[in-house]
């Protein structure tokens, strides 16, 4: 680094002192980048000018990294982000390209005994044909991790495999993926193909419902409607409702409290990539009702765009779990730290949840809490699989 | 008594009364105790603090809703003593109080100090007049809670600090009025005062970040890391600007001292006659400088060893 004449440090060094100083208020929002333009052009003004204002910013920085919890920065040099922007666009193409050279040869496989047996005159031989096409093509379709049931002999040949599932394309490696230098309050992740999972934290589906809409994962977004599946209304059994009234709340009084926020305990960070066992997100809800998330001890926050339509008053996180309420009943619930949502609509003895939502507390992955605005509490103690109300 | 042609705060809050409902709504002020008029008077304050006399309608619009309207609401419910209010407070921000607090001190006895003591003020231990004063009501929700908490915090641990220097409390500067003022500046060292005068003259052109940056890495000794993170910049643009920096420094005050009647061979002469001598210069005056206040007019007494 090339160095300043003596003067230049010794007259920046004795500008004249501005009196005023800023207020922490200010401080804070230069800190965060929410300042108006002409504000932050004065703030910067005062900083040249005073070194006390500047070791009061110093301090009050966010740390890049705390001791114990910490998510890895980009490391100037060949892991620098240029290298990375490349390397992802080259990882992306070279996955393509296997893929449409799987599949071709698939196809070139099929094809050629299929046509071999067409020339054939006697029926047996083509049908040995046949035959022995189909359990190429099975074999050919386990290799590509597609299964589909084997051809019966004598029937025609089977047409071309089932699409390649997702599970068939090889991920990047997460360690090959580096998390660019934290800038403003951008998140990437690079085609990272998170793993399929069930909604339901305890591994199992929901049970299908009379509507359920799919849509694919924004992996760069992390946030997806997967599944909306309206919970199950109470079994009217005497028994399971017994089992259930026992297991409630004891019949004491409710906690009013409300829980808007919960950071997770923090975990240090193993690998450089977005691995959310790796990573323990916080979470809080801005003052226009949209979710957002830090990965970095606070540092820097991303909206996390749950639902468009949905503005969010109460949150409750536990670990990588998450569920988010708010107005006319909107309940949503992530178990990978926002990467996949599932909106859930409580019923109860046939009466949906339609009020806002303005206090969600989750003790554990199974026991909920919901209080609405209308004074109501619903409770649920499988995961929001069912709920009742109180 | 407002200017001619230039609304008041409340005139110009008054045609905002669509967007203060949505802010009030959405601070849930309610929750906390706050009612709307008592929230519409934060807001009011706010806006005149922050905003120029002849600020505009657009201009109060943009300052209110910027505003982190649920962290207000909750500091300032808080600062008026409502229990459900201190109970989200302390869900919050407790621990967090003593992990920043771990991270500006270093230490965890001073940690725990620091902490217990800003917890103290923000629940409002001290009275004035018969009333509780709470540092929180001096939050204005233009930054996150949590940051402001942070800034508080380092102030206070750089105000200890200097009290064990045996320098003017800032808490005292604040009640008479003054954050803390400047200390006056020591008169310079005999150099060529056009070569002062073409330093300055250079560095008042260069944007103020460019000085901001020249203050942090050169007399603060800063970390590009630091500076680029307190611009939210990359590190390697720090550098580069840094670079550019102190290349054309030079070559502009030699241009400078030529427009002030000196030829090249005497600016370049000037200029490195000066360095050395400054060298010398800067080593007295560092050593002064370290025994004399930095906060205040307010002036304490020296250390005996002059340090």
């Amino acid at each position: 680094m090339a160095g300043i004449p003596k003067i230049v440090s010794q007259r920046l060094h004795a500008v004249e002192r501005d009196r005023i100083h800023p207020d922490p208020d200010l401080i804070t929002a230069f800190i965060e980048k929410s300042l108006a333009k002409r504000e932050r052009l004065q703030f910067l003004e005062h900083l040249s000018r005073c070194a006390d204002c500047r070791e009061i910013v110093s301090l009050s920085a966010v740390p890049a990294e705390n001791a114990g919890e910490a998510l890895a920065v980009v490391r100037p040099g060949w892991l620098s982000w240029p290298v990375l922007r490349w390397g992802a666009a080259v990882a992306c193409v070279i996955v393509v390209g296997a893929a449409v050279t799987l599949r071709h040869k698939q196809t070139l496989v099929e094809e050629k005994p299929a046509a071999r047996a067409q020339m054939e005159a006697p029926e047996i031989e083509i049908a040995k044909k046949v035959a022995s096409s189909v359990q190429l093509a099975d074999r050919a379709a386990k290799a590509a991790f597609v299964t589909k049931p084997a051809g019966q002999p004598g029937q025609a040949a089977p047409t071309k495999p089932a699409a390649l599932v997702a599970g068939a394309i090889a991920p990047p490696t997460q360690s090959g993926l580096r998390m660019p230098a934290p800038s403003g309050n951008t998140f990437a992740t690079a085609a990272i193909q998170p793993k399929a999972r069930a909604a339901n934290p305890g591994g199992e589906n929901y049970p299908a419902a009379t509507s359920s809409a799919v849509e694919m994962a924004d992996a760069r977004s992390g946030a997806v409607l997967a599944e909306v599946v309206p919970g199950r209304a109470k079994a009217a059994s005497p028994e399971t409702q017994d089992t259930k009234a026992g297991k409630s709340m004891g019949g004491g009084a409710l906690l009013r409290k409300e829980t808007v926020e919960v950071s997770a305990a923090a975990a240090s960070v193993a690998s450089d990539a977005f691995n959310p066992a790796d990573v323990a997100p916080r979470w809080t809800l801005s003052s226009d009702g949209t979710l957002q998330r830090s990965l970095d001890s606070g540092r820097t926050w991303q909206t996390i765009p749950v639902s468009s339509k949905t503005i969010f008053r109460a949150l409750a996180a536990n670990g990588l779990d998450i569920w988010v309420g708010g107005l006319a009943g909107a309940l949503f619930h992530s178990s990978d730290a926002g990467q996949h949502w599932t909106q859930v609509r409580p019923v109860a003895n046939g009466e949906t949840l339609a009020d806002d939502i303005i206090g969600v507390e989750f003790t554990d992955l199974l026991h909920g809490k919901l209080t609405t605005s209308s004074a109501e509490t619903w409770i649920t103690d499988d995961a929001g699989q069912t709920w009742q109300k109180q | 008594m407002p200017e001619d042609g230039v609304q008041s705060v409340v005139d110009l809050f008054a045609g905002l009364d669509s967007v203060v409902t949505e802010i009030y709504q959405k601070s849930k002020s309610e929750v906390f105790g706050l009612s709307r008029q008592q929230f519409d008077v934060i807001l009011q304050e706010i806006a005149r603090k922050y905003l120029p006399v002849d600020a505009a309608r657009n201009d109060m619009r943009e300052l209110l809703t910027s505003v982190r309207a649920e962290e207000l609401a909750l500091a300032r419910a808080c600062a008026l003593g409502h229990q459900h209010a201190w109970e989200v407070f302390l869900t919050r921000y407790r621990e967090k109080l003593y992990d920043i607090a771990g991270y500006i001190t270093k230490e965890s006895s001073a940690a725990r100090e620091l902490a217990d003591s800003i917890y103290a003020e923000l629940y409002g231990t001290t009275t004035r007049d018969g009333q509780r004063t709470s540092k929180l009501a001096s939050y204005m929700g233009r930054g996150s809670l949590e940051g402001w908490l942070r800034t508080v915090m380092a102030q206070e641990h750089v105000n200890r600090y200097r009290r064990q220097r045996r320098l003017v409390s800032l808490d005292e500067e604040t009640e008479d009025g003054i954050q803390f003022a400047s200390p006056e500046s020591e008169p310079a060292v005999a150099v060529d005062p056009r070569v002062e005068a073409a330093t300055d003259e250079v560095l008042g052109a260069l944007p103020s970040e460019d000085r901001f940056v020249l203050a942090s890495y050169f007399l603060d000794e800063r970390t590009l890391a630091e500076i680029a993170r307190t611009l939210g910049v990359h590190e390697s643009t720090i550098s580069r600007k840094l670079d550019k920096l102190a290349k054309s420094l030079r070559k502009q005050i030699l241009a400078a001292l030529g427009r002030r009647g000196m030829s090249r061979r005497q600016a370049q002469e000037a200029l490195e006659v000066d360095v050395r001598d400054l060298r010398v210069n800067i080593r007295s005056r560092l050593a002064q400088e370290t025994g004399g206040p930095a906060f205040s007019e307010k002036k304490a007494e020296a250390p005996a060893d002059g340090s």
